[in-house]
């Protein structure tokens, strides 16, 4: 123990700052859940401030939950589980994926193209624009992953950058071959009714399912395959887990695979349950809802279907206030980069202790 | 339109388009030589580029009004940044990622709302160096631009100066550095990182006002397109050193430059796909840095960790 200083010389004292050691589990998830309502409070009051009282937002966000909108969550949903999986397996071993966008697209252009192309008999032809748009967001991050192995480029740039490409390549196609002929608009001509993921009942689209498929596929990988037992390994002590032997590079490639396969699975949901053809702006705003999920649910899969779903009805608020209120859609991202810096705020309070010294 | 034309009107506005470049990759050296990662950019141009535009709406015929406002608020936003790294010291590629996607939601929002979308701006007019700007080409080259463009040559002979010649700048490259030591000799780690951070950030607010008011003379949402991504790669090209980094800015204004050039020569080339060029040069460039060795390389040694005293690693 410090003496104390002579009572003469105390002053107002001083805060100062200890690492702590543990906290119990139910303090934790207060203060994640105090940050979170923080965060939400502060996103209200911004859109206060933007002309929508609190009582009138609610009110919109009561309407979403409506059998009408829940639909429409539920097909939202899809693309934001998706992407979350995606984010979240390159993050489990550190891998950055900002690439989502880019991953979609290129998925949305594989699909499209099995269509536009004709390829395959109409039986199976959703299967193939599935397997093609995985096989495309896939590719797409595996370029970024060889530029860094082989020549140290790092990723989170290099991500981020092929999006923009990814986005020129799309509207190359768009305003160019694959421009619809009949209406001139730059998106390609509408899926046939048998490339489009239908409704199977309840209000539920099939896409949902590819989404739930895609969760389960998640788990097994990473809690049951030897792909993940590897991938815990690497992300705990990469070089440890190289000298005994561990398929570090094999393993890596494989998890980076899955993580764009994903990203370009949401790609297809979306253009072919939402849209029903390739679009400018399909992908718009799933990098961060991507990465915003898989932080949130800590990269574990179920979790990730619950905030999917939570995040999914936020954008459905936000489409609309786009529409009623002339809120840009843009307000949804803010609020999701508020919530991600509250909660990523409210980890300083888990692992420090602020104290008052006199 | 022959050669000599086509080289001079591309090689005329090369250094225009480099200024945002080259700004925004000085203010983020600034900042990871405390040894903050800094990811910002993209966000902190935007902020700069609405307020850039704004003010000038609100205070037509001063642009320099604009600009200093662009700075301020891009100061004033990146205090957010700094508090989240430095004092709650949250994981700074995390923390930078949510502020980019806070400052493009906000100005989204506010562009939106305030009604500033697509507003014609007055701009600023070309400073004519009399009688230098009169020497065929190079006059036109190097002494009809317009004002920011010399006051970036300015601007990085200060900073050059303050970072390496200043008891200053030598205290931020040492919390930089090893912070550690820096604690025990007696320098404030947290001060000088905001400081770095804040001072750092209003260089990447002109850049992002210099877009809207000189060079676009309006507010889009978005506008900067990538541009911050690209100054920080710019940075790892320039192995966080600051003339280095105008170069490199320069070549990126030269790439910039030459995509309207080219349409209006009436070469045919794909629209979208010579749009692409600036990010793949991007790339290009950052596999040209990393198939060389490090040696020589001014990589902060602390760039990235949080510093908290007496905590063991």
């Amino acid at each position: 123990m410090i003496p104390a200083a002579p009572s003469a010389f105390r002053g107002f004292g001083r805060l100062t700052l200890d690492v702590r050691q543990d906290l119990p589990a139910w303090k934790q998830a207060a203060f994640v859940g105090l940050s979170l309502v923080f965060g939400l409070a502060i996103s209200v009051a911004i859109l206060a401030a933007a002309g929508i009282p609190p009582l009138t937002l609610g009110n919109e966000l009561a309407g979403v939950l409506t059998a009408e909108s829940l639909r429409g969550v539920l097909v939202q949903a899809a693309p934001l589980i998706l992407v979350g999986l995606g984010a979240s397996l390159a993050f489990r071993i550190g891998f950055w994926n900002l690439g989502i966008e880019g991953q979609m697209i290129f998925g949305g252009i594989f699909a499209a193209a099995i269509s536009i192309y004709d390829v395959g008999p109409q039986a199976t032809r959703l299967l193939l624009m599935g397997s093609a748009a995985a096989l495309g967001g896939a590719l797409w991050v595996l370029l970024v992953l060889f530029l860094k192995n082989r020549f140290r480029v790092n990723e989170i740039i290099a991500t981020l950058l092929l999006n923009y490409v990814a986005m020129y390549f799309l509207f190359h196609l768009l305003y160019g071959a694959w421009q619809d002929a009949k209406t001139a608009f730059p998106q390609s001509s509408p899926f046939r009714p048998f490339e489009r993921l239908r409704d199977i009942g309840y209000g539920i689209n099939s896409g949902l399912l590819i989404a739930i498929a895609g969760v389960l596929a998640a788990g097994w990988l990473i809690h049951l395959s030897r792909i993940g037992f590897y991938t815990r390994f690497i992300s705990a002590n990469p070089r440890m887990a190289k000298i005994v032997g561990v398929p570090v590079q094999t393993a890596t490639i494989w998890i980076i695979a899955a993580s764009g396969a994903c990203s370009g699975l949401a790609g297809f949901v979306n253009v072919a349950s939402q849209e029903g053809r390739l679009t400018q702006s399909f992908s718009n705003g799933y990098v961060f809802s991507g990465v915003l999920i898989a932080f949130l649910s800590r990269n574990d899969p179920i979790v990730i279907a619950v905030v999917g779903f939570l995040i999914a009805v936020l954008f459905i608020a936000g489409q609309t206030l786009q529409v009623f209120y002339q809120i840009p859609f843009t307000m949804v991202q803010m609020i999701e980069a508020i919530i991600v810096m509250a909660v990523a705020s409210s980890e300083f309070m888990i692992r420090h202790r602020i104290r008052w010294l006199r | 339109m022959n050669l000599g034309d086509f080289l001079i009107n591309w090689l005329a506005n090369a250094p225009a388009t480099a200024v945002p470049y080259a700004l925004a990759a000085l203010g983020l050296i600034v900042a990871e030589r405390s040894g903050v990662l800094n990811l910002t950019a993209e966000g902190l141009m935007l902020i700069g580029a609405l307020v850039g535009a704004g003010t000038s709406l609100l205070f037509v015929g001063h642009p320099a009004v604009a600009l200093l406002a662009a700075m301020l608020a891009a100061s004033v936003v990146s205090l957010l940044f700094a508090v989240l790294v430095v004092v709650l010291r949250i994981n700074q590629v995390i923390a930078g990622l949510s502020v980019v996607f806070f400052c493009q939601g906000l100005t989204g929002l506010i562009g939106t709302l305030a009604k500033w979308q697509n507003k014609q701006l007055s701009g600023l007019a070309p400073l004519k160096i009399w009688p230098l700007s009169e020497i065929p080409v190079i006059g036109r080259l190097f002494f009809t631009q317009d004002p920011v463009v010399y006051l970036t040559i300015l601007i990085f002979i200060a900073v050059n100066f303050i970072l390496f010649k200043t008891m200053l700048g030598l205290r931020i490259r040492a919390v930089g550095e090893n912070p550690a030591a820096a604690d025990a000799a007696g320098v404030s780690v947290a001060l000088h990182r905001i400081l770095a951070i804040v001072a750092g950030s209003s260089l990447i607010g002109l850049a992002g006002g210099y877009i809207s008011v000189v060079s676009v003379k309006l507010w889009v949402t978005g506008m900067t397109g990538g541009r911050g991504w690209i100054a920080v790669a710019l940075v790892v090209f320039a192995r966080w050193a600051p003339w280095p980094a105008l170069a490199g800015a320069l070549l990126f204004g030269c790439i910039e430059a030459l995509i309207p050039h080219i349409a209006a020569a009436g070469i045919q080339v794909p629209q979208y796909l010579m749009l692409m060029t600036p990010y793949l040069a991007t790339i290009a460039v950052m596999i040209w840095v990393g198939a060389k060795d490090r040696r020589g390389s001014q990589e902060p040694g602390a760039l990235g960790q949080p510093h908290v005293r007496e905590e063991r690693r």
